[in-house]
């Protein structure tokens, strides 16, 4: 084993491995019984200096570990079921998820328009002009014509309407005319 | 710390379960031992927590420090264990955020024989008498690092030197430090 490997493993056992670093010393452990017994013999020196060692004795429970994990169906299956969710990289996910989304907001447009009748299908301006204003109910209530007791207010309020119902005959929107009338005078 | 490792298992890496059995299987045999008596019970009821540990693995979401948890588990079937062997836990219940100090609890160190003591004086001895003989400079980067619990990059700006010279020193450390270990070891044998 190189001076390099051995300084990885021991950088393992102080866990300040990261990304191919930690490829690689996990890569050297699961081919090379030197490097797995190199890495022992040093976690075996951290954890004397840390007083874990009962009786001066060296454990190693991995093979035992190992054998009851093969003998085990349903651990190595529920493993297999946890990495076949999460084995799509990252990017895949985004990329999915963008489509999700596009693909629902498109399908609720579709089918928005879809379901209104034939005859809203009008446009943005002359649907706003119907459901905006709720004065000419009123007028509709007096007749068609604005009923205000000033006589001021009245007049400026039906010069209001004329100019709205010229605008709107030239534009061909509907107009609060059909609600309205003009004053005898006008 | 271990993170990257527990999440390498979550993705069915096998290998990186290995390396945290590795890691922390004689800190927990040594908890369990507080327990367990018997040295081969205590290594089965190792045995059978790091096992629970794989089975629960995909649902740790790294709330605490993967030691942490596995030292939950751990305590946990040590108990079970002596549950069913129909005999009385220590009365003292350990708080899973006192793991790394354990080692010091009264209740373990009473189950040292005076054989074993010895033997463990006459290792701290060797310990001592090897990081003593190191150079300063990597004398200095093993204390910082095992006994202060410093990173590598805390220990570069103690040290004032780059991340890989502390990798480097921490290393040759171990292998002075290691020598002297197995040197009494094998006298024992």
């Amino acid at each position: 084993m190189t001076a390099n490997q051995n300084e990885l493993l021991s950088a393992l056992v102080d866990g300040e491995l990261k990304g191919n670093e930690l490829e690689q010393a996990l890569q050297l452990l699961s081919t090379s019984d030197t490097a797995k017994a190199q890495f022992k013999r040093h976690q075996f020196v951290s954890d004397v200096l840390h007083g874990y060692v009962s009786q001066n004795r060296s454990v190693d429970l991995t093979g035992r570990i190992t054998d009851a994990l093969l003998d085990d169906p349903s651990i190595s299956s529920a493993t297999k079921r946890k990495a076949l969710v999460i084995a799509f990289p990252a990017y895949f996910w985004k990329q999915a998820t963008g489509l999700a989304l596009a693909a629902s907001v498109g399908a609720m447009a579709v089918l928005g328009v879809m379901s209104q009748p034939q005859n809203e299908l009008m446009p943005i301006a002359a649907v706003a002009s119907i459901e905006a204003p709720v004065q000419p109910m009123i007028v509709a209530q007096t007749g068609n014509r604005w009923t205000v007791g000033e006589k001021e207010v009245e007049d400026r309020l039906n010069t209001y309407l004329v100019n709205h119902n010229e605008y709107a005959g030239a534009s061909s929107v509907f107009s609060y005319a059909r609600v309205v009338s003009y004053d005898a005078g006008q | 710390m271990d993170l990257e490792l527990v999440q390498r298992v979550q993705e069915g890496d096998k290998k990186a379960f290995d390396v945290l059995i590795l890691k922390y299987q004689q800190r927990i045999v040594h908890v369990i031992t507080g327990f367990v008596h018997d040295p081969v019970e205590a290594l089965d009821v190792a045995q059978e927590a790091f096992i629970k540990a794989y089975r629960a693995i995909p649902n740790f979401r790294g709330d605490s420090a993967f030691y942490t948890w596995l030292y939950r588990i751990a305590i946990n079937t040590a108990k079970n264990h002596l549950t069913a062997r129909a005999r009385r836990p220590p009365a003292m219940d350990v708080d899973a955020l006192d793991a790394t100090n354990y080692y010091d609890a009264p209740e373990l160190k009473e189950f040292e024989t005076p054989e074993s003591s010895l033997i463990s004086d006459e290792l701290e001895q060797a310990i001592q008498q090897a990081i003593n003989d190191l150079p300063e400079d990597t004398a200095t980067a093993i204390r910082l690092r095992e006994f202060e619990g410093m990173s590598y990059e805390e220990i570069a700006q103690v040290m004032e030197c780059p991340i890989g010279t502390v990798r480097s020193r921490i290393f040759r450390a171990r292998e002075a430090i290691e020598k002297q270990i197995y040197e009494i070891m094998s006298e024992e044998e």
